[in-house]
């Protein structure tokens, strides 16, 4: 118990060192470790999280729902990657296209903002940002808002915002060593050196991940699942400079190498190409804080990102030229944020950056393109009462190619004591629209076919007429305009409750509608039969669901906690296009019209997703034991019967579950042996989820200076 | 040079196999109204692979009549004997650019069995820029996914055919593969069509 309330001590100190806010000014935080030290509650809603107002303030009290994974369940669960730990969160459901991304909300993860300490990470592919990029030894805890938060962070704060907290340096002296193995020859090796000198603090971590792959089809060439070696270096310095002002820099390197021989098939030809891929990522954070006056901070924030990827391709026909490209993309950004309590009654958080944004890229209009966003936002959280808040924002970007884009949001919340909590909230997201969909120019060597920006399309376009490779152009090219950001209207309602100190229960709802979505669309033929493709704003869909969860802690180092998520999606415009009497099924030879019960809503998401997690001690010994399990029900695969839309029963993957158990045993002060299995009753589904390698075993030595 | 000889004879020979094993009668002089399914027709099917590495047919339209619901040898390509074309995805009328016929045809989103007759406006003819049944993904009689690289029929998508003697037809596209397997996958051989018609040989629009 006593090791909880340190932590909960430690990690308001640490907001508070953060922010440089005094526990005296910030009195969330002082309530905090108050509430903290006097009972077995569920102490993760006394946690100061600074993701959901992008200033520090008590779980419990945040205007709209947040979950944290604290570090001691990232740590006692050893989890391997960012990936593995997200997906046996409730209402996070792993997607796997271009890498493994989260959807929250029934959105894909390309409408999830990926922060690093309240940074965005780059390096999307289609969309998704790899989260087994990501090693997790230097996190100290994970904050996922649910709903949208555009009117604080802008672009793709969509469906939600995952911010990844990395370790604050909080011990005199501490080094830590790890050494993990696992099936498929993966392994990995970590090390952490932390420490604290007067006005100083740092942390310097090293992880070195790397794996064989395995392979689910050993018939075709290759593997299923590509071996790596991922190599991250990161650190963290703070300094307090003068009173009042302090210091940080925040420095993160990743590089990661993946080979492998793919072979494909096409009209019964098969083919094999080898692919080599490497991608660095490097980014360095330095801000400056500045606590002005009591209740007033300012905090002046630098971010400098880049992420490059080379990959080649060779083989497959003789004779052909290997093909090389690299993709680049960096930003640099540049914001200073004021934080102010007015009064007893009145948190006002205003902010305002710049960022350019640059790409080099061989499939690239010019190869290298580069734009800029600035913006302005601004919160205000009202505290009407003893009972009632207040919390309204908005947030002006103005960007270079697509214009104005303004996300306001409004949000309130009552509570009865430290008991009730009901929150309800309306608000707007957008995404952006990626340098590919309105810059890309490219032509496949092999099909034929091209892929143009929506930004130079009209003039790409004329290009290609005038050197005689258009055959006819099926758009009105003067109606063609650059696409616009994919922008949603959300709805958030939930409701929080204890039932005495050791239960815990939410439920919660969410309806988005989601506008302008960006699709390719064919514009021109060309002399070789082959299409011309372009982006447009062209889909509707709307996402909604509920949200039930509990979590019961019979005694401080016990358990449980069970979720579940109804999701609903839709295509509205397939919804249009069903009443009208556009859509045709297909039976035993014959058509027929769909209604709207064939429907079966948008692609890859399950209608039912369920978790559990279980931890406890293991009687008559020091050893702790954590179970995870998480179910999806059936979820749409792809189209098979030529009307592209999900409604036949052979296009579902059907639903399973899958668990994960760790073991944890104490071998002495300083040493912690770790063994678990993942995926333990061994689902595999090899030809609809590549992704799943079935059961894996791990042992992990932990040695640390504690 | 001879090996496209060879190709064209095997071609010739498929071509016969498949119209032994059709069901349709070859009532040529019958005024009944034709409904039938033609299986596997091959079309253009894949012989090696080409210089630019990727599979490659011969390059040669297979002619298919209505009426006789055979396989018209391609040295007649250049009569009136056939109405439609095959030669991958592509599929052509005897008409426009593509043929001496009377041959056009038009799309239109509906079921099969409840298009009673032919329009009598918005026939198109093959020509330079389009051929009257758009190639490409979504445009014509299919849809390609990229994902899982199999092409499929679009359901409720029904090809009206005027033929090359300016009888009126209906055509239904069932598969791209041969046998016409129910959920084809990559592995499965391309470029075999499978499709049910309807033909009217007394020359009203009428398909009952």
């Amino acid at each position: 118990m006593s090791g909880n309330t340190c932590f909960i001590h430690r990690f308001a100190l640490g907001a508070t060192v953060l922010f440089g806010l005094s526990g005296s000014v910030l009195p969330e935080a002082a309530r905090a470790q108050e509430a903290a030290s006097d009972s077995l509650r569920n102490y993760e809603m006394e946690a100061v999280v600074v993701t959901a107002t992008r200033s520090p303030s008590v779980l419990r009290d945040v205007p709209v729902p947040t979950r944290v994974i604290p570090a001691e369940q990232i740590q006692a669960r050893a989890a391997l990657r960012l990936s593995d730990l997200l997906a046996e969160e409730p209402g996070m459901v792993l997607s796997h296209f271009l890498g493994t991304g989260i959807q929250l909300q029934g959105l894909d993860p390309a409408y999830t903002l990926i922060l690093i300490d309240g940074e965005p990470v780059i390096g999307r592919n289609g969309g998704t940002l790899d989260l087994d990029r990501f090693t997790i030894t230097d996190i100290a805890s994970i904050e996922v808002v649910q709903g949208p938060s555009s009117s604080l962070y802008g672009s793709e704060a969509l469906a939600g915002v995952i911010n990844i907290r990395t370790r604050q340096p909080q011990e005199p002296f501490r080094a830590l060593v790890g050494v993990r193995r696992q099936t498929h020859g993966t392994e990995n090796l970590t090390a952490s050196l932390e420490g604290m000198m007067g006005r100083y603090a740092w942390r310097l971590n090293a992880d070195r991940l790397q794996s064989d792959g395995y392979d689910l089809h050993p018939e075709a060439p290759g593997l299923t699942g590509p071996g790596y070696e991922t190599d991250t270096y990161s650190s963290r310095f703070d300094v307090s400079l003068i009173s009042g002002l302090s210091a940080r820099i925040n420095a993160r390197f990743a590089t990661e190498e993946q080979r492998n021989v793919r072979g494909f098939q096409q009209e019964g030809y098969a083919f094999t190409f080898e692919e080599n891929e490497q991608r660095s990522d490097l980014s360095l954070s330095p801000s400056l804080i500045w606590q002005a006056g009591i209740g007033n901070t300012w905090t002046l924030r630098n971010h400098l990102s880049d992420y490059r990827t080379e990959s080649l391709l060779s083989g497959g026909i003789d004779g052909r030229e290997p093909e090389y490209s690299t993709f680049d993309q960096g930003i640099r950004k540049l914001e200073l944020q004021n934080d102010q309590i007015l009064g007893t009654w009145l948190l006002l958080n205003t902010g305002a950056g710049i960022q350019r944004e640059i790409v080099e890229a061989g499939r690239i209009a010019g190869v290298s393109r580069s734009n800029r966003t600035s913006w302005l936002f601004s919160q205000q959280q009202f505290i009407l009462s003893s009972t009632i808040d207040l919390t309204t924002s908005f947030r002006i970007d103005h960007h270079s190619d697509y214009g104005w884009q303004l996300s306001p949001k409004a949000g309130f919340m009552l509570k009865s004591r430290e008991t009730v909590r009901f929150r309800a909230s309306v608000g707007t997201g957008f995404k952006a629209p990626t340098f590919q969909q309105l810059y890309m120019d490219y032509t496949n060597p092999v099909a034929g076919y091209s892929v143009i920006g929506s930004a130079d399309a009209s003039a790409l376009l004329s290009e290609l007429e005038s050197s005689g490779q258009i055959r006819s152009v099926m758009t009105d090219l003067a109606a063609f305009e650059t696409v616009v950001p994919e922008s949603s209207v959300s709805y958030n309602l939930s409701a929080d409750t204890d039932w005495g100190p050791a239960v815990h229960l939410h439920v919660s709802g969410f309806r988005n509608h989601v506008r302008d979505l960006i699709e390719t669309l064919p514009i021109a033929i060309k002399t070789n039969g082959m299409q011309v493709f372009s982006y447009v704003n062209l889909r509707r869909i709307v996402t909604q669901g509920l949200n039930a969860e509990i979590s019961w802690r019979p005694s401080a180092s016990s358990r449980l906690a069970l979720g579940y998520q109804f999701l609903d999606t839709r295509d509205l415009d397939v919804i249009e296009g069903i009443d009208n009497g556009e859509y045709f099924g297909r039976q035993n030879g014959r058509d027929f019209r769909l209604g709207r019960s064939d429907y079966g809503g948008l692609f890859g998401r399950s209608r039912h997703t369920a978790s559990l997690q279980f931890s406890a001690d293991i009687p008559h010994s020091s050893a702790d034991i954590h179970i995870r399990g998480a179910l999806k029900s059936r979820y749409g695969f792809g189209d098979q019967n030529g009307n592209l839309i999900l409604d036949t029963d052979q296009e579902y993957v059907d639903g399973h579950t899958l668990w994960n158990v760790t073991l944890n045993q104490p071998l002495s002060g300083f040493a912690q042996l770790q063994i678990g299995l993942v995926n333990a009753l061994d689902h595999i589904n090899a030809n609809q989820i590549p992704s799943l390698s079935g059961r894996q075993v791990f042992a992990a030595l932990t040695l640390n200076t504690r | 040079m001879k090996s496209r000889i060879t190709s064209f004879s095997m071609i010739l020979v498929l071509a016969l196999f498949v119209t032994a094993c059709d069901s349709s009668s070859s009532n040529d002089d019958s005024q009944e109204v034709i409904a039938a399914r033609a299986s596997d027709v091959p079309s253009d099917p894949i012989i090696g692979i080409g210089s630019d590495g990727r599979p490659v047919g011969a390059n040669a339209f297979s002619f298919f009549s209505l009426r006789t619901g055979q396989i018209v040898a391609s040295t007649d390509s250049a009569s009136t004997g056939w109405d439609l074309g095959f030669k991958g995805s592509t599929i052509i009328v005897n008409g426009g650019t593509s043929g001496p016929g009377n041959g056009a045809a038009q799309i239109v989103d509906d079921i099969f069995g409840d298009v009673m007759d032919a329009p009598e406006n918005g026939w198109i003819q093959d020509s330079a820029d389009a051929y009257a049944i758009p190639t490409g993904s979504g445009n014509g009689w299919y849809n390609y996914n990229f994902a899982t690289q199999v092409l499929s029929p679009i359901p409720g998508r029904v090809l009206l055919v005027r033929t090359a003697d300016g009888r009126y037809a209906k055509v239904s596209m069932i598969s791209y593969y041969q046998g016409a397997p129910e959920t084809p996958t990559g592995d499965d051989t391309a470029r075999f069509l499978t499709f049910d018609y309807v033909f009217q040989p007394d020359g009203s629009r009428k398909f009952q």
